[in-house]
């Protein structure tokens, strides 16, 4: 297409794209104009007047033909032309960035790689693009991948890097030329970029500067037949012996719909295994898989989709995972307004686990408490917690079946920051003295409740229902919920555990909770919620508004060596101080990066009333694989309170342990551990086709074009017509465009037709 | 082992209870010290004498007539208008209204309290029904325990007696029973698996009132039918039931209602504590051997029953259950 316009139009479109339109006669156009309006006016004239067998109509349209004939002859006349700013030879600067990534070594459909465009059109000597490019201007020649540098020629390529960064090359390239006149720069690349930085910023900068980028897009836009393991959604840290429910997103291409197992392996050892259903095409499926980590310390968890018959890249069917399983106790407070069985039957489902310490507080009358599994003998000595520290001491607490009456208004604000502060987990559990029928109404810790309270009962004998709890949709994918059952037996586990009973209706969640389970009976009007949960400020506050969960234990329907009860609230438990936020917590950007790459550790640090603390020391303790050691002082990043940082470059490849130690005017505030993994990464074969849309967006940004290896013929040209640098203005004459000479001789053959069809000659 | 006289003796004491009901005292005493306006209408007529006497007086020796001889002269003492103010127009006798709340329907699921004291049925010797040794003390000996251990601990328990089968399933709905007098105690299969099932599921069992070796065989040979394997040891003083909720420095020998002086219903019986515990360590059973706390708690209120006792009964009530729903 792009050739017959240029036939007709004696120039590419490109050239009319950046040209400007003029004309070239000596004398105004409003001379013209008025000229050819006298003829046209004689023209027509000369039709009217003219009488013989025509009719009206017939005359009208040969005196339009006419006149549009006369009119093609007056634009000839004009000179049309354009004026096009075009780049002086020898005298600009191109740049050549060519993806120097392992994606690049992926061979087509057709079995020929993506760096053979390169070694054919800029290694080869008999290159026909660098002739061209090289006549025009002078090339300088840059490979990128994690990192972009110049090289003298395309023959250093090596094709090793193990990750893309388009940013990072387009700014090296601009920098380095930012002192000649650049004409534009060139990008070879399959637009995978697999480091995540944002390209807005560079394209802002090569937009101000004027440089356009001409983007050649190599490989294919869809690889097929391939599976690829895609995101892995899993948390960093978790508790020892927790049950860990893991999503892992799988696309497929040219599969079908059939299914694949997913296996899960620490350190070589294979923990679970998963039947996953693929979905269509490019259509990504998520598949959650359960299992548990056994042992304290950090641990690598590889996910594999074993390959397939006929796979195009086998690369991308695995994904590994640092994760640090944490051995320490997690204390939680259960306060209890009155003697409840849901204390011994809570104490029970969580007494052999040794990751949670379950202090109880239970008053047993007016100002007397009886206080079970507490460090010592101060410690809740004077009842419920008073001051932030005492409470904050604390990663969750859960409230029972007490009043909001036995608090005192400060006691109320500590409840609600120990959750929107502290970050901490929050259980309301049901009774008598709970929500609504507790007066917990207009206090300020009602919004944190995830229900909405209703006004409390006026029956005397106060509401009683009985409650046949199922799972809500929410809830059939919660882990919290699952009872230890398969997901598709979740439902039939709930159906087999007996009825509960509630005292607190409640039939609404906050706008922005989910609902876990739900309840209905014949004492209900409306569904109970039995189970919900919303994030407020920096924790979570859960609420479970029956009173008798210990049914699911002692109930005569349920079977001896049934562990529903206990699971339910190991796990209860588990997900209340998962996540919960320590005073000192230090983190990597990155869990796993290449030796040499650098590193951003940061650290957020507050004293234990949980207030961020921006003057304190904070040391990082780097280990190496080997035992190295290396001290760095970790600075406040004084955009943020309390948040420090540091980056370092690890060098040897395994694992390193990073141990981060706060303090202030000699006191300790805390200290916390976190480990990086450094080996080379499988990037570059995850989402390894060509990324059209990115290229496209670069070039349209810079005021580049966009090219494949197919079409990239013209690209010498057009940066000569559409490049920046020393440029000079030059004038191309339009008139004997070809499309003028066929339309005048085609009005000319009309007019002639017509009178022959309609018999005027 | 008092059965039979003790029922007498129970229909007898509840009688003079209701008669001698401290609310009721109170009132009496109230309407004792009205204000003034309810003093004795003859009193203040024959105070108007020497009143009368001092106007005729008066009247003879200024030949003036008084304008009305009943006109009142006494002078209030400071505070009798507030007192009068606050009488009643009308004093009665106030009639005994129950402050317990209702009986639970028969159909009705129990949960509307979170505590229901419950009494073990269990097959055993002696006549059908409450005359069997599940029954002694029953009910009045639950009721009045429930009264005042609710005076004791912020408890929200249901006020009336709970009865049920050890073979019954709807019994795995109280984690705690009351066995008493299980020296006649011969349960059935069912009762023996229905026991077994209760405690593994988490049950606590509190036994009571048997004294002497013969009694003591009796349980022993029924609770080995439950766990023919599992120790019953003793529960000593520095064992945490005796610090739940009270702090109690010594077991007692608590004696049945009328055996005050000489508490051992068998010769040279001494009181133990004894437990069993399940393969975690768990205490499931508190045995309260050669002893009769069930006995204390009803007839705590009896002048005659020694405070000593009841005082010890009540806080080792109150400690058993405050552990049991604790642990």
């Amino acid at each position: 297409m792009e050739r017959i316009f240029e036939f007709l139009f004696k120039y590419p479109p490109l050239f009319f794209e950046q040209g400007d339109f003029t004309f070239g006669a000596p004398t105004s156009v409003r001379l013209w104009l008025i000229i050819a309006g006298l003829l046209g006016a004689g023209t027509v004239a000369s039709y009217t007047i003219a009488r013989g067998k025509s009719t009206v109509t017939e005359r009208s349209v040969m005196a339009g033909l006419r006149v549009m004939l006369l009119a093609v002859i007056i634009v000839c006349l004009l000179q049309p032309s354009l004026i096009l700013s075009t780049v002086v030879p020898q005298q600009n600067f191109v740049g050549i960035l060519i993806d120097d990534s392992q994606s690049m070594l992926l061979t087509d459909e057709n079995g020929i790689s993506r760096s053979s465009f390169v070694n054919d059109a800029f290694t080869s000597d008999e290159s026909e693009l660098v002739r061209q490019l090289s006549d025009r201007f002078a090339l300088r020649f840059f490979r990128f991948s994690d990192v972009a540098g110049r090289i003298d020629s395309p023959a250093e390529l090596t094709y090793e890097g193990t990750h893309t960064n388009l940013a990072r090359a387009l700014d090296v390239a601009r920098e380095e030329l930012s002192g000649v006149p650049l004409s534009g720069l060139v990008m070879i690349t399959d637009g995978a970029d697999n480091d995540n930085q944002p390209l807005a910023e560079s394209l802002v900068s090569l937009q101000a500067a004027g440089v356009p980028v001409f983007t050649v897009g190599v490989g294919e836009e869809t690889i097929a037949p391939d599976i690829e393991l895609g995101r892995i959604e899993m948390p960093r840290a978790v508790l020892e012996g927790s049950s860990l429910t893991v999503d892992a997103v799988i696309t497929q291409m040219g599969f079908g719909s059939s299914t694949v197992p997913l296996i899960v392996e620490d350190e070589l050892r294979i923990i679970a295994e998963e039947t996953v259903e693929l979905g269509p095409d490019r259509e990504p499926v998520v598949a959650r898989i359960y299992f548990e980590l056994e042992g304290v310390g950090p641990r690598r968890v590889t996910f594999r989709i074993p390959p397939q018959p006929g796979e195009r890249v086998n690369r991308n069917n695995t994904r590994s995972v640092q994760v640090e399983v944490r051995g320490e106790r997690e204390k939680v407070l259960y306060f209890e307004g009155e003697p409840r069985f849901e204390v011994k039957f809570m104490r029970r489902a969580v007494q052999e686990d040794e990751n949670i310490q379950l202090v109880v507080l239970q008053r047993t009358a007016e100002s007397k408490f009886l206080r079970l599994d507490v460090d010592d003998g101060n410690e809740l000595e004077f009842g419920f917690p008073t001051s932030r520290e005492e409470m904050y001491r604390y990663r969750a607490l859960i409230l029972g079946s007490v009043e909001a009456s036995f608090f005192t208004h400060d006691q109320l604000q500590i409840i609600a920051d120990f959750v929107s502060e502290r970050g901490g987990g929050l259980l309301f559990l049901g009774g008598h003295g709970a929500f609504a029928e507790g007066g917990w109404q207009g206090t300020p810790v009602e919004e944190v409740m995830p229900v909405v309270l209703g006004p409390p009962t006026d029956d005397p004998q106060g509401f009683f229902a009985e409650v046949k709890v199922t799972p809500t949709q929410a809830g059939l994918a919660h882990p919290s919920v699952l009872l230890g059952a398969e997901q598709d037996q979740v439902r039939e586990r709930w159906n087999s555990l007996p009825t509960v009973t509630t005292v607190n209706p409640i039939s609404q969640v906050r706008p922005g909770a989910t609902a876990l389970l739900s309840g209905s009976g014949d004492q209900l009007a409306l569904e109970q919620i039995v189970l919900a949960f919303q994030r407020y400020g920096r924790g979570k506050s859960i609420a479970l508004t029956i009173q008798d969960s210990w049914l699911w234990q002692m109930h005569a329907d349920v079977p001896l060596e049934d562990q529903s009860h206990e699971i339910f609230w190991q796990q209860m438990i588990r997900w209340l101080v998962d996540g919960v936020p320590e005073a000192v917590e230090a983190v990597t950007d990155q869990e796993q990066v290449e030796p040499g790459e650098n590193v951003r550790l940061v650290t957020n640090v507050s004293d234990s009333s949980y207030i961020e603390v921006n003057n304190a020391t904070v040391t990082a303790r780097i280990t190496s694989p080997t035992g190295m050691v290396e001290e760095l002082l970790v600075d406040w990043t004084v955009q943020r309170d309390g948040e420090y940082s540091v980056e370092f470059r690890p060098l040897e490849e395994g694992e390193y342990e990073v141990e981060v130690t706060a303090e202030r005017n000699g006191e300790i505030l805390g200290s916390d551990k976190t480990y990086l993994y450094t080996a080379s990464r499988d990037d570059e074969y995850f989402s390894a086709s060509r990324h059209t849309q990115t290229l496209r967006r670069i070039a349209d940004e810079t005021g580049g074009l966009f090219y494949t290896p197919e079409d990239v013929s013209s690209l010498p040209e057009d940066i000569r017509v559409t490049g920046a640098g020393v440029t000079l203005v030059e004038e191309l004459d339009l008139w004997d465009m070809p499309f003028l000479f066929i339309l005048l001789l085609t009005l000319m053959g009309a007019e002639w037709g017509f009178r022959r069809i309609r018999g005027l000659i | 082992m008092q059965r039979r006289p003790r029922a007498r003796v129970r229909r007898k004491r509840t009688e003079e209870r209701s008669e001698t009901f401290p609310d009721i005292e109170i009132s009496q005493q109230s309407r004792r010290s009205r204000g003034p306006e309810h003093t004795n209408p003859m009193s203040r007529s024959l105070l108007h004498l020497p009143v009368l006497a001092l106007v005729l007086f008066t009247a003879l020796n200024t030949g003036c007539a008084p304008d009305s001889v009943d006109e009142p002269t006494y002078v209030a003492p400071p505070g009798a208008d507030f007192m009068s103010q606050q009488a009643p127009p009308r004093v009665s006798r106030p009639s005994f209204v129950d402050p317990r709340g209702p009986r639970m329907n028969p159909n009705e699921i129990p949960g509307r309290y979170p505590f229901y004291w419950t009494r073990a049925i269990y097959s055993g010797w002696g006549r059908r029904g409450w005359g069997q040794s599940w029954a002694t003390d029953y009910p009045k000996g639950d009721q009045q325990f429930l009264v005042v251990l609710k005076r004791l601990v912020r408890l929200n328990a249901y006020d009336w007696d709970n009865a049920i089968r050890l073979d019954d399933p709807t019994l795995r709905r109280f984690p705690i029973i009351y066995a008493v007098e299980v020296g006649g105690m011969d349960m059935t299969n069912p009762e023996v698996e229905g026991l077994r099932n209760y405690l593994d599921a988490g049950g606590f069992l509190i036994v009571d009132d048997f004294w002497g070796q013969r009694e003591w065989d009796v349980f022993e040979y029924n609770i080995r039918r439950v766990y023919p394997d599992r120790p019953i040891v003793d529960i000593t003083l520095d064992h945490p039931i005796y610090s739940a909720y009270y702090d109690i420095e010594e077991v007692k020998q608590v004696p049945a209602i009328g055996r005050a002086m000489y508490p051992a219903e068998c010769y040279g019986c001494v009181p133990h504590v004894k437990g069993m515990y399940d393969e975690v360590g768990r205490l499931m059973v508190i045995i309260n051997f050669n002893t009769d706390l069930g006995d204390a708690w009803e007839w705590a209120e009896d002048p005659g029953y020694p405070l000593e006792y009841s005082t010890y009964a009540y806080e080792m009530g109150a400690n058993m259950i405050v552990y049991a729903m604790s642990h």
